[in-house]
């Protein structure tokens, strides 16, 4: 992994490194009529760069990841993915939401597509790439995700461990140069996540670029380069896996470490 | 034994029910038997089969109207039906058996009835001709499926090649035989047919439009549905009866059976598209954000992830609107004076063999046994459908 050019906040906004900065967001508000769900946020990722999002619930951490391909619209602020800003341009959301996959924590695959179709329908409907290619690109990233044997089954036959990869396997049939987990094991059986987490470790090694939004701490101390704590909309602290967890500076982070590890 | 004991007189008031029902029943029946086998005078039926099967239809133009019933069966034999999706929706033979009957069984009871009826010189050949449609259809269905080169076409230029014999029949058919002319059960037959297929992408499209983005298309749709709703289906048909001649010189006024079409078409649409919107609400947020966050445009999502599940699971709600439509094309008698069937079922009684005799029961009960063996066909085809569709159910 190299191009770790992001190791604390203050170096973010460095000219520099400008053009290494895959996602871009600066001074981003969000409201909901008078409630602030995000607050000032300034915040970059670096090609190839792993940046784990860790804070309480209703920090803001689900907001912030879901403005980044405008399932969320920003009140203020800038977002610019791969050199393009975010703006009320339909085009430009196409384009965003092209380079960028997305796992959910309810995985939202298709019920009514199979397994390769809901992997294919990406590359088929939005690159317009023939369909035995986009299936066969499906049924390697199946193998990839190693269940290449559930091709022809539905998402309602499978586990919630097996749709999760599944899930990430449609994402990654975009080709994309971002990667979004929202949560991605939170839905799962206790059993379940290691796969996942296994799935996702295994990107991260292959330098694939992504913000993940995540409770399990013991992964965010493996893939992390960088870790973000939110608390109530901001980000109230950015460092590396060891500063944040072993050296906590700021006193909510303190805490929320102390309640949850 | 014990199964008697435990289901049916479990407590001394589950054996009065048991008892009283069981003696209800046991009259229901007895007595209809009796009026089917022994008392009714089917004379009235055999002698005017032909009216209350086509009315006056030219007769030179029969063989168009038979051969596209054949050909629309055979386009349903080819079209549907497909193999197993998940092992556990193999059935054994016997089962298979089993579905078969309850499907086709009630059909085959009234074809037989019909061709006793009929005569067999007369009914035969038609009879032949519908299931030799079937077999034809059956087997293309097993090409399609066993084939390679067939099973490679897409499935929306199959459906085409399959459905087309059945179009140019029916349009034939349409062309040629004096529209006036046509009667009994065949134009409610037609009525619905065509309207069900006039008012499924209407209904659609209004469904759609009432959840538009776009003010105008809403306020349209929205106004559109509410209108009609409002207003009893029978005053429509009256309406269209009617309306029509303020604007237009009757010369050129569309015939009556246009008419009839026109308002079944319409006012089922407005309720299609409600039920339509009630589906799409259904479908989870997820979905919609799934395909977004693809980058999928908004109208792939509408045409390829929303809607199909959205129709998928309306399909009960769907079909009960198009049950009500075929049955409600016994209005159209009395509002747009239509020969159909309940227009005929009436008139034979009125011949002089039957007039004042009260023929007028055997009469009725045949027409609501040809829509009750259609209802119930559909109504049953329709829970084959959601089940089949409901793979991938989450």
């Amino acid at each position: 992994m190299s191009n770790k050019v992001f190791t604390d906040a203050t170096r973010m906004s460095d000219n520099r490194h400008e053009s290494d900065a895959i996602v871009r967001l600066s001074g981003v508000y969000k409201r909901y009529k008078d409630f602030e769900a995000l607050k000032d946020i300034n915040f970059a990722v670096g090609t190839q760069e792993v940046v784990v999002i860790i804070g309480p619930s209703g920090s803001g951490k689900s907001t912030l990841i879901r403005c980044i391909n405008r399932l969320e619209e920003h009140d203020e602020g800038r977002i610019v993915v791969d050199g393009t800003e975010l703006s009320m341009d339909i085009r430009n959301i196409q384009e965003i939401r092209k380079e960028t996959g997305m796992v959910f924590q309810n995985f939202n695959l298709f019920p009514h597509l199979s397994v390769l179709s809901n992997i294919a329908i990406g590359p088929r409907q939005v690159r317009n790439i023939p369909k035995a290619e986009a299936e066969a690109l499906a049924m390697e990233l199946l193998t990839r995700v190693k269940i290449p044997e559930q091709a022809d089954k539905f998402p309602s036959q499978l586990s919630g461990g097996q749709q999760q990869r599944v899930a990430i396997a449609r994402a990654l049939a975009m080709k994309p140069k971002v990667m979004l987990f929202d949560e991605p094991t939170s839905a799962l059986d206790p059993e379940m996540i290691g796969e996942v987490l296994d799935a996702i470790k295994e990107l991260a090694q292959e330098g694939m670029t992504m913000v993940v939004v995540t409770h399990e701490m013991g992964f965010a101390r493996e893939v992390a380069d960088r870790v973000v704590f939110m608390a109530d909309g901001e980000i109230v602290e950015v460092g590396t896996p060891s500063e944040i967890f072993d050296n906590p500076q700021e006193e909510r982070t303190k805490k929320f470490l102390s309640q949850i590890l | 034994m014990s199964w008697i004991r435990h289901n049916l007189f479990r407590t001394w008031w589950d054996a009065v029910l048991t008892v009283a029902l069981g003696a209800v029943s046991v009259w229901a029946i007895s007595s209809l038997a009796e009026f089917v086998f022994v008392t009714g005078r089917w004379e009235i039926i055999e002698v005017n089969l032909k009216l209350m099967l086509v009315g006056r239809f030219p007769e030179q133009h029969l063989w168009l109207a038979s051969a596209s019933v054949m050909a629309i069966a055979g386009w349903m034999a080819a079209a549907f039906g497909s193999d197993p999706r998940r092992p556990e929706d193999v059935m054994s033979m016997k089962a298979k058996l089993w579905d078969t009957t309850q499907r086709f069984g009630l059909i085959v009871l009234l074809g037989v009835t019909l061709m006793m009826l009929a005569g067999l010189q007369e009914s035969l050949p038609v009879v032949a001709g519908i299931i030799g449609a079937i077999v034809a259809g059956r087997l293309l269905n097993l090409a399609r499926r066993r084939m390679s080169w067939l099973k490679s076409w897409p499935g929306i230029i199959w459906h085409l090649v399959v459905v087309s014999p059945a179009v140019v029949m029916v349009s034939l058919t349409l062309l040629n035989a004096d529209l006036e002319l046509w009667g009994g059960f065949l134009v409610n037959f037609y009525i619905a047919i065509i309207s069900i297929v006039l008012c499924f992408p209407l209904g659609v499209l209004l469904a759609l439009g009432r959840k538009s983005s776009l003010p105008i298309v809403r306020l349209i749709s929205t106004s559109y549905i509410e209108l009609i709703r409002g207003a009893p289906l029978f005053v429509l048909l009256l309406l269209a009866g009617v309306a029509l001649e303020f604007f237009v010189p009757p010369s050129i006024a569309p015939g009556s059976i246009f008419r009839a079409v026109t308002v079944f078409t319409l006012f089922t649409a407005a309720y299609l598209a409600e039920i339509v919107r009630g589906g799409l609400q259904s479908i989870p947020k997820g979905q919609l954000e799934a395909g977004k966050a693809l980058g999928l445009p908004a109208w792939k999502i509408t045409l390829m992830i929303t809607l199909p599940q959205a129709l998928r699971n309306v399909i009960p709600a769907q079909i009960g609107q198009f049950i009500s439509l075929f049955k409600d094309t016994t209005l159209a008698g009395a509002a747009l004076s239509i020969v159909e069937v309940l227009k005929v079922s009436e008139a034979i009684t009125k011949q002089d063999d039957f007039l004042g005799k009260g023929y007028i029961y055997e009469s009725l009960t045949f027409v609501a046994l040809l829509f009750w063996v259609g209802s119930y066909v559909m109504s049953r085809e329709s829970q084959r459908l959601e089940k089949k569709l409901g793979v991938g159910q989450r």
